[in-house]
């Protein structure tokens, strides 16, 4: 009796929802995805919008999502998940350097197409800008305003390529800049059209000539590490980047290989990454964009070991807590650790704090009560150690909520998994031309909590 | 249209105006000299840079970008600028006259130059038009200049034609009667040699959005589609669409839809394909509304095994977003067999290790769909998508993690030992934002077995002494939540113990409401527990939860804690400064219960309380004394099996969300509603999809004043005991409401505990001699009460609110579902009315308002939807209308969350809509709306 008369209605609402929507005069299919985007300043200004379906979404959202991140005054971060459903309008948002960056969909989509696009567009502002705040984005929004154009056509985003977009649009550089100012006009038109729009790599255009030819290649990785309250290492992954800057003319086919590639636990490439290749003979084979470009992610799970120590102790009574931090090298990598630093965020209820170290500079900010302590490079003959004393706030005997460690360092020239390159080649180009290849490690995300 | 246009126009003009005025004085008083009008001459660059450290600047900034954005994207929004607080300085009317004349002089220039055919002209074209840009992208109306502009349009330099296209489509939508001027050289352009020209003239073309000019559209994108570049085509597939947008019966007239098609399949060019298809699948959606059966079929069509595989072949040709597009219309493909399922993952296997994570969800989403039905494949393919899930997670912006862990959290449901090696993933890091934190501790929890809970127990208890007190506070429910999956529950005792010497109030708060919990699953612990939790000082705890808690313990232990009956006491002392109402209820059941054990030492207590309970003000705490002190009337035994009835252990606590709810979530995989965490309907049932499931249908309301008289309380506790999922307090609210329910209320006799009252106890005796306040309150009351019974909100069906107009409903209409049906589908909606609703907190279910309708003789014939989206079928009758005719029928749609509604009526009887109208208003309005 019961599932009969719910397969009517449920027929019923359909047809009820279908008879709603005609006549409507906004006629959204799935394919359909952001109506627009709105920049937003760190206080919430909206400072710039683009809207791609020929009416005008409500500027009012903005106010409305802004109440909502920010329920009260004091709290500065973005108290809401990057996907809110607003009344009209699902919301979608990013937040890059202060800038809020918020888009608006009316129907369902891909949250991480969103997401992607818009960080793709913070990236490419960045790249363009030469950074990314408050008063670059408001000097330059003639600019935004036709990178946006060309980045999404009707709602759908089209060229995101910041290689691609260079041709059509001219980065703010400081001689058009200078040229601006001294003549009174401000264009930023290309002379010439992107050929890239008939090029068969939809990533490169074609007819690229380059006096110099040359390509770089950056191993980075990032080392994420928790190390728990007993001292034991809860967790420590790389995460690793090879970044390319290629400055090649033609359509060069370039190759590179690892010494290593077995230790790679998830990997991820650029489109132009022929992947077949790859797990055929773990090669990374592809014709290259111009400039500069992400060619592959991986990720290395379960290091054992991380190349620095952090030890530190409390003792705490009569409202008064004893520090001492000590910090050494733990595992030798083959070359030195450099930027070590170390930044120790005290709970609220400490009042005052005095640490000093024996090596390096220990600066507090009382205000955010976060105190840093530059090490540099560990010196041959000591340990580096920070130690002094925290005044509990009045009433309170021994200190309950323990602070939280993030260490910083920097190793030149070795990637911390292992990873090594073996060679670069590059084919199908009557030129030769010039190829490097270099390593750095650095601290991600890595915690010590105590 | 045209004029209004022109209004917001002149508005948004004048607005500006202002806004210069306000900069230049800021500027001014900057900088000690006037250089106002240079300043604006060469625009925003140096006009936003000073502010920030004059006292003015705020308020201009805002004024000078908003009235930017006025002009720059049409829009009519008024700028937040007070006009009336300052008057125009002299500086501007200078600036405005100096503008003028550069105008003036451009149009002139331009104008010598139109015919001009002199070697270096197209040069100096050139600077004119970029002067003409830059004033335009600083938000100076150049738009007097347009019919120059055009006429100097007919160049073959590229770099004026895209000036000039730039400058046309900023302009034509707001004059329409200037594009006509355009179309002339546009279409000469759509012809041109240069394929370049041709996409961009087409792209300009279709961009005018200006809906007369639609006819001259038709041939150039005609001829585009057909064009041998792959660029013009790319351009002209979307230009279909924006014609449909314009005007849908022109472009399907046109037969373009299936132009578009037949592109689809044999276009050489990757984006061509891709523009097809985004203008395809959006014409199709909003065709099913005009023409269903052509638009579905089409659809279907589009879902063909051979437009899917000539897709597929080419996948990696597409940009990574058309890759999206295209895999998200696979991923509503169903393959014929097992083979076809395997060829296709096989061809979309090395997108999981593509750089953009979108592609990769919708990759997993194809994954997931094709192998739904062969359970062994579906393993493996959760096993193929975790090391791309788990690198997402934890290497991208926090805003892909969070998005991403939604959908982990969602495939950690339905497969829960799939991450159960990869735990470390979700620990916390300190520079997550708090809603990521969150949903890894979700994580944590549903992650946890056998093996694992140690460690992450470890983890949690960590975080318990984080600075955010939130996160403290979800990790501590999340080791509960672990101990409630009975793994390892000694470690996790041993640490919740931990937690209450930790002596901080609000980890001391959260651990006794576990405590609890925990007891009440694991009575073996009692002991451990009750040690510690007897040793907390009653006074350190304040949160209204915990002290409930607490004290549900000290009754329910009372045997093995010595002070128990002391330390309620004090809680009885300070009944009046108690001010939720949550913990009086509990404590009134509490020192019931340990009257039951512990008589002596309690009785003068639990006089106490019941009187203090039966002056109480708020009606449940007043209404559970009467209750316990009738029960105890009746005799001390019949009250124990009542109140304090053996308990069984609970086994299984509810979980929050349906799973029905999150099969559906599954099928929306990479959708937004994974990451808003809800099933997309209930936010956006506009949209054309899948039927909204119905919960229920009159069949299984209680109708009207209908009441559970024949339900024996005993039943009732047998029930509740069974009905596991209720908390100790929520479980004695329900006798108390179960008791309303049954007339319990209407007076001494109790006849719902007949059958309880027979064995008498001879203790009954030692029930200590009410005070004078207790003997005359209920007797006082019990009679009035009888009258006042229906008043009380117990029964207010038959309250119906009196009518506002002169139509009557008929008292019992009845109208079957196909009638409703057919009806609903003849009639024309009669009237539709979006109200704001005052008071919505009051729907948290459907049923209160049904029956608050039903009272008011308008009867429901379906509703469902979860908070905070409704949907209501309502019917009802005109009085005195033959049997068949007369009805009226209702759509209503509640949103709680955004405190609106809306509502559609349709009528036999047109004439009485508005009648009805006003009538059902008026009913929704008395229900609290």
């Amino acid at each position: 009796m019961i599932r009969p008369l719910i397969f009517f209605f449920s027929f019923l609402l359909l047809l009820v929802s279908n008879s709603a929507e005609q006549g409507h005069e906004d006629r959204s299919g799935l394919a359909i995805m952001l109506h627009c985007v709105f920049i937003l300043s760190d206080t919430g200004e909206i400072m710039l919008e683009k809207h791609w379906m020929g009416h005008q979404v409500d500027r009012s959202i903005c106010a409305w999502f802004w109440k909502q991140a920010h329920p009260s005054e004091r709290q500065e971060t973005i108290q809401v998940p990057t996907v809110v459903a607003a009344p009209t309008y699902y919301v979608l948002h990013i937040v890059r350097e202060g800038i809020t960056f918020l888009a608006c969909a009316k129907t369902e989509m891909p949250p991480l197409l969103g997401i992607e696009f818009l960080g793709r567009v913070a990236d490419v502002l960045t790249e363009y800008l030469g950074g990314l705040n408050e008063d670059l984005v408001k000097d330059n929004f003639v600019i935004i305003y036709q990178l946006l154009d060309e980045m999404m056509d009707h709602g759908f985003p089209l060229t995101t390529e910041p290689s691609i977009l260079k041709e059509m649009i001219l980065p703010a550089n400081l001689v058009s800049r200078v040229i601006s100012v001294v003549t009174g006009t401000s264009t930023t038109l290309s002379s010439t059209l992107p050929s890239t729009t008939s090029s068969s790599v939809p990533w490169r255009a074609s007819g690229i000539k380059h006096a110099k030819n040359e390509v770089y290649f950056d191993l980075v990785e990032e080392m994420d590490a928790t190390v728990n309250k007993d001292g034991f290492l809860a967790r420590c992954e790389v995460y690793g980047e090879v970044l390319g800057s290629s400055r090649l003319s033609g359509m060069p086919d370039v190759s590179l290989t690892f010494t290593n590639p077995s230790i790679l636990n998830d990997v991820s490439f650029h489109p132009c990454v022929r992947i077949q290749a790859w797990e055929s003979n773990q090669k990374l084979s592809f014709v290259p964009p111009d400039g500069s470009f992400k060619l592959m992610s991986y990720r290395i799970k379960n290091l054992k070991n991380t190349p620095i120590y952090v030890r530190p102790q409390f003792s705490s009574g009569g409202g008064v807590v004893t520090v001492t931090v000590m910090v050494g090298i733990r595992a030798n990598v083959g070359k030195p650790v450099d930027n070590i630093t170390l930044q120790l965020v005290l709970p609220p209820s400490v009042a005052s704090s005095d640490l000093t170290a024996n090596h390096g500079s220990v600066l507090p900010n009382h205000t955010t009560k976060v105190t840093t302590w530059t090490i540099g490079r560990i010196p041959k003959d000591k340990a580096p150690c920070l130690s002094g004393k925290l005044q509990l706030e009045a009433g309170l005997e021994r200190l309950r909520e323990y602070p939280t460690f993030l260490v910083g360092f920097k190793i030149m020239g070795v990637a911390l998994s292992g990873l090594r390159s073996d060679r670069v080649d590059i084919n199908r180009v009557d030129y030769s031309a010039y190829r490097g290849f270099r390593a750095v490690t650095r601290a991600g995300n890595y915690e010590i909590r105590s | 249209m045209e004029k209004v246009w022109r209004g917001r126009w002149r508005g948004g003009r004048s607005e500006r105006v202002k806004a210069f005025a306000l900069i230049a004085k800021v500027s001014k008083s900057l900088r000690a000299r006037s250089r106002a009008p240079s300043l604006c001459r060469h625009g925003l660059l140096k006009l936003t840079s000073p502010p920030r450290t004059c006292p003015l600047p705020a308020a201009a900034l805002t004024a000078f970008v908003s009235s930017l954005n006025i002009y720059r994207f049409r829009s009519c929004f008024p700028a937040p600028f007070n006009s009336s607080s300052l008057r125009t300085p002299p500086a501007l009317t200078m600036n405005a006259d100096n503008r003028k004349g550069e105008l003036v002089d451009l149009k002139s220039q331009l104008r010598q130059l139109a015919g001009s055919r002199q070697p270096g002209v197209e040069d100096i074209k050139r600077e004119l038009y970029k002067k003409v840009i830059s004033y335009m992208t600083i938000g100076i109306d150049v738009s007097s200049l347009f019919s120059e502009m055009v006429m100097c349009s007919a160049t073959s330099d590229l770099v004026l034609k895209k000036m000039c296209y730039l400058y046309v489509g900023n302009y034509a939508r707001g004059h329409p009667e200037l594009a006509l001027l355009t179309i002339n050289f546009l279409q000469k352009d759509c012809h041109d040699d240069d394929p370049m020209i041709r996409g961009l003239a087409l792209r300009s073309l279709c961009s005018l959005r200006v809906k007369n000019l639609v006819e001259y559209l038709v041939g150039p994108l005609r001829s585009g589609l057909k064009d041998g570049n792959g660029y013009v085509r790319t351009v002209a597939a979307m230009g279909v669409l924006k014609l449909y947008h314009i005007a849908p019966s022109q472009c399907t007239d046109n037969e373009f839809p299936a132009m578009l098609r037949a592109l689809l399949l044999n276009d050489p060019d990757a984006q061509v394909v891709a523009n097809c298809l985004c203008a395809l699948q959006e014409i199709y959606a909003a065709e099913v509304n005009i023409s269903p059966e052509t638009a579905l079929r089409d659809r279907e069509h589009l879902l063909s095994k051979p437009v899917i595989y000539s897709l597929l072949n080419r996948i990696k040709d597409f940009t990574e977003w058309a890759q999206c597009l295209v895999l998200d219309m696979v991923s509503k493909y169903i393959p014929s067999d097992s083979d076809e399922s395997f060829d296709m993952m096989n061809i979309l296997e090395d997108r999981l290790q593509h750089t953009n994570s979108a592609v990769v969800l919708a990759t997993i989403k194809v994954f997931l769909h094709l192998t739904i039905s062969m359970a062994d494949v579906h393993q493996q393919v959760y096993e193929r998508i975790k090391a791309p899930l788990l690198t997402l997670v934890n290497s991208g912006s926090a805003e892909q993690t969070y998005a991403v862990l939604s959908h982990l959290h969602l495939l950690v449901l339905r497969a829960p030992a799939l991450f159960s090696n990869d735990y470390k993933h979700f620990y916390c890091r300190y520079s997550d934002p708090t809603y990521v934190k969150k949903l890894k501790l979700e994580m944590l929890t549903a992650v946890a077995n056998e093996s694992n809970t140690y460690e992450i127990v470890t983890e949690l208890s960590e975080y318990a002494a984080n600075v955010d007190v939130a996160i403290a506070r979800e990790s501590i429910r999340a080791v509960g939540k672990i101990a409630l999956q009975q793994y390892d529950v000694n470690a996790i005792v041993d640490r919740l113990l931990q937690f209450l010497e930790m002596e901080k109030d609000y980890v001391t708060a959260e651990t006794l409401v576990l405590v609890k919990d925990l007891l009440r699953k694991y009575p073996q612990w009692s002991h451990d527990c009750i040690a510690v939790v007897g040793s907390v000082s009653s006074k350190a705890v304040t949160e209204p939860k915990a002290k409930a808690a607490l004290i549900w313990m000290l009754g329910e232990y009372a045997y093995d804690m010595p002070d128990a009956p002391y330390i309620l006491e004090g809680f009885v002392q300070n009944w009046t400064e108690e001010n939720s109402a949550e913990v009086r209820l509990e404590l009134l059941t509490a020192i019931t219960k340990i009257f039951f054990k512990r008589p002596p030492e309690s009785i003068k207590m639990l006089g106490a309380a019941l009187s203090a309970g039966l002056a109480d003000a708020h009606q449940d705490v007043h209404d559970r004394a009467l209750l316990y002190y009738r029960l105890l009337q009746q005799g001390v035994e019949v009250a124990e099996r009542v109140v304090n009835p053996a308990k069984q252990a609970v086994s299984v606590f509810a979980d929050t969300q349906s799973s029905e709810i999150k099969d559906r979530i599954f099928d929306e995989f990479n959708s937004l509603s994974v990451v808003y965490q809800q099933p997309s309907y209930m936010f956006l049932d506009k949209e054309v999809r899948g039927p909204i499931e119905l919960v229920e249908d009159t069949g299984l309301l209680p109708m009207g004043p209908t009441t559970t008289d024949d339900v024996l309380p005993s039943q009732l506790v047998d029930a509740n005991d069974n009905d596991l999922l209720l908390g100790p307090s929520d479980k004695e609210d329900s006798i108390v409401a179960a008791s309303n329910g049954s007339h319990a209320y209407n007076g001494p006799d109790l006849s719902g505990f007949d059958s309880l009252s027979a064995p008498q106890r001879s203790q009954s005796a030692a029930f200590p001699t009410p005070t004078p306040q207790v003997a005359t309150t209920p007797a006082a009351t019990s009679t009035s009460l009888l009258d006042f019974d229906d008043l009380l909100g117990l029964n207010t069906y038959d309250v119906s609110t009196p009518a506002p107009s002169s139509l009557k409903l008929k008292a019992k209409p009845s109208l079957d579902p196909q009638a409703f049906q057919r009806k609903w589908g003849q009639l024309a909606v009669a009237s539709t009315v979006d109200h704001t609703l005052a008071n919505v907190a009051a729907l948290s279910t459907p049923q209160p308002l049904i029956r608050h309708m039903q009272a008011n003789l308008v009867e429901v014939m379906a509703s469902g939807g979860k908070a905070p989206t409704f949907k209501f079928f309502f019917y009802a009758q005109a009085a005195d209308s033959p049997p068949t005719s007369g009805f009226f029928l209702v759509e209503l749609i509640v949103n709680t969350s955004t405190a609106s509604s809306q509502v559609k009526i349709k009528a036999d009887d047109a004439s009485l809509a508005p009648h009805f109208q006003e009538l059902f208003l008026a009913t929704l309005g008395s229900f609290g709306f």
